[in-house]
């Protein structure tokens, strides 16, 4: 029989061994009078589904980084040549060297912003063509967490490129960073992957309904955005166009903080809020497109579910 | 029903029933030699255009194709005049003229590699065209065409809004015509290359590999003479800029339309100007060295894609989807 068989629900050990694994006593088998009474979840058992979810949405992109190694070149020394593309540009120009400190800065940033627009946005329509969206929704587990999960393995593999670009071209370019307020720094950059994986979401959401529009409209989303977020120009010199940028995208506003905050000894154009008020702003947009998020996700995944779209592959 | 009155041979597939004798015709394994290989190349560009084209309406699709190489161009602007203050027009014609030709470059690079991601990853329909009779490099080419026009396309356009919007200095009288055309011709077969050997190398790799072809391009674009002249780069970096055939592609095509511009290759400090004595090179020097480096990364490319072929063949990587 199978209920007898060893290892299986109910069979002699089985719930030994299960509640003795670290963390695992949420899940623990048992007994209901009926079904009805199983789908009833405790408030601890649904809060340790969506941690498990995220960490295990999250595993495949953390560990992901030490299976295949040709990242390392692709992800990082590459991208770290095509920001110093634009160092020498400024250096064509001679331009102040705190100009090429606002290359770095943003070369980066786009790490995340990348990372936002090609590993947030788009997967869900890419698991999806996959065939793992409706297994997503078919669990038992939240989709925010999903995306939680996502977004925080999705950081991990950021950090390293963010790190090393910055890392390397500030030891090899000579860029030298004057910070006087440390915690507001750290709390602007903490600030902006917030708000931007919360925009991520949001897009993942909208990418739920659309077929390849999602990655067409993916990659429109990377040079127009460095241009009208200043990603190698303070965004103050695009006027108008620039404060549109700070209300409402967060690599604008957060990139501007984080230089004046970087290089708070050097003069730095007028015409954009300062790093307080930023901050401030950053805090709102992460509210904003965290709520927005879960509206989009819940009012498309309806009407995905009504128009079929959930399953729809290679449109 | 129609299907019961179909004869069972339909006329127009006479030429592929068995033999009068009734055997096994050796001769047709061998195909239709180049023909095969026009006809395979020019479905594949047809095919590749749809799949680009028909996702969207006319009106968006001109707008996706002309934003981004426009904001590459936008970013480098400003750049300049948030330094110079407008104040060097020659400069501005230099980088409009570099980021408007690179996006073709990339569009030419990501085309090819993105084709082999996408019929394995997305469509998952690597394999079948990998067995079927026609000649896979014609196939990896032709879908990448269709790319490559829309980067002309994007290019051209990127081209037009300097002229008219941003104030670059263009005289159609004086363009260089017998230089233009060839070089236009060598250099996408140069950037087509290019993207062949990315190709090869996407073949090997994960789903992650999208971002490749861009990060090639991205290392590519410093040492190309895009947007800023060779001679800011430290001597064996200007060196390794010299030896890419789009370096000089994008030297001829900027002497051609702008005969008399800044030089990204010659000039004071650079080490061209250092080995030949010249202020910069010859109009006939730029053709024959992108010839010559054109034909090295052409024929390395085709090297490296087969290699990339029989390896993925014995490991079994063309039908391998991955996720993360």
């Amino acid at each position: 029989m199978t209920a007898s068989a060893p290892g299986a629900p109910g069979a002699p050990g089985a719930t030994r061994r299960t509640s003795a694994a670290p963390g695992r006593n949420a899940f623990v088998y048992r007994p209901t009078a009926s079904p009805q009474e199983a789908a009833i979840w405790s408030p601890r058992q649904v809060a340790m589904t969506d941690l498990r979810t995220v960490m295990g949405r999250a595993y495949p992109r953390v560990t992901g980084l030490f299976r295949e190694k040709s990242w390392v070149f692709f992800e990082i020394l590459l991208p770290f040549l095509s920001t110093s593309a634009f160092v020498f540009v400024y250096r064509a120009l001679e331009a102040p060297q705190q100009y090429i400190g606002f290359v770095v800065l943003g070369g980066a940033m786009t790490a995340f912003w990348l990372n936002v627009i090609w590993m947030m946005a788009q997967q869900l329509w890419w698991e999806k063509s996959q065939g793992n969206l409706e297994l997503y929704f078919a669990a038992p587990m939240n989709i925010m967490a999903v995306l939680f999960g996502m977004a925080f393995g999705g950081f991990v593999m950021s950090s390293t490129r963010a790190v090393a670009v910055l890392v390397i071209a500030t030891t090899l370019y000579g860029v030298t960073f004057a910070i006087d307020q440390w915690a507001l720094l750290i709390g602007v950059f903490f600030l902006t992957l917030a708000a931007l994986y919360g925009l991520g979401m949001v897009l993942a959401s909208l990418f739920l309904m659309w077929g390849r529009e999602a990655w067409h409209l993916t990659q429109l989303l990377v040079e127009p955005v460095y241009f009208v977020s200043g990603l190698n120009f303070p965004v103050g010199r695009l006027g108008v166009l620039g404060s549109v940028a700070i209300s409402i995208l967060p690599l604008a506003v957060g990139l501007d903080a984080m230089r004046q905050l970087a290089f708070a000894d050097d003069p730095y154009p007028i015409g954009t809020p300062s790093p307080a008020i930023e901050a401030l702003i950053l805090a709102v947009m992460v509210v904003v497109f965290l709520v927005l998020a879960r509206w989009a996700l819940v009012t498309l995944e309806r009407r995905a579910r009504q128009e079929g779209r959930l399953s729809v592959r290679w449109q | 029903m129609s299907a019961a009155s179909e004869p069972a041979i339909r006329p127009d597939a006479g030429g592929l029933a068995s033999p009068e004798w009734g055997g096994f015709d050796m001769a047709r394994t061998r195909g239709g030699g180049w023909r095969d290989v026009r006809r395979s190349f020019a479905t594949a560009v047809r095919l590749g255009w749809q799949m680009e084209a028909n996702w969207t309406d006319p009106v968006l699709f001109f707008i996706y194709s002309v934003a981004k190489p426009l904001a590459s161009a936008l970013i480098l602007v400003v750049m300049l005049d948030v330094i110079s203050g407008g104040a060097r027009p020659e400069y501005r014609a230099f980088v409009v003229v570099g980021s408007a030709l690179w996006s073709f470059v990339i569009a030419g690079v990501s085309g090819l590699a993105w084709m082999i991601l996408d019929d394995r990853e997305r469509y998952r329909m690597l394999k079948y065209l990998y067995v079927s009779p026609s000649d896979f490099l014609a196939l990896v080419f032709g879908r990448g065409v269709a790319r490559v026009g829309v980067g002309a396309m994007g290019a051209l356009i990127t081209l037009g809004v300097g002229v008219v919007a941003l104030g670059v200095p263009f005289d159609i009288g004086r363009i260089d015509w017998p230089m233009l055309v060839p070089v236009l011709a060598l250099g996408i077969l140069s950037s087509l290359a290019i993207g062949l050997l990315l190709a090869a190398i996407c073949m090997q790799t994960r789903q992650e590999s999208w971002s490749y072809p861009e990060a090639a391009a991205g290392a590519l674009f410093l040492v190309s003479g895009v947007v800023f002249p060779l001679a800011v780069l430290p001597a064996p970096v200007q060196a390794l800029g010299l030896i890419t055939p789009l370096t000089w592609w994008i030297e001829g095509i900027r002497r051609s339309l702008f005969p008399g511009g800044v030089t990204a290759i010659g000039g004071p400090g650079s080490v061209w100007t250092q080995w030949t004595g010249e202020a910069a090179p010859s109009s006939a020097a730029i053709i024959l060295v992108l010839l010559g480096t054109g034909a090295v990364a052409t024929l390395g490319a085709v090297a490296v894609f087969r290699a990339s072929d029989r390896r993925a063949k014995d490991r079994g990587l063309l039908d391998q989807t991955t996720g993360s």
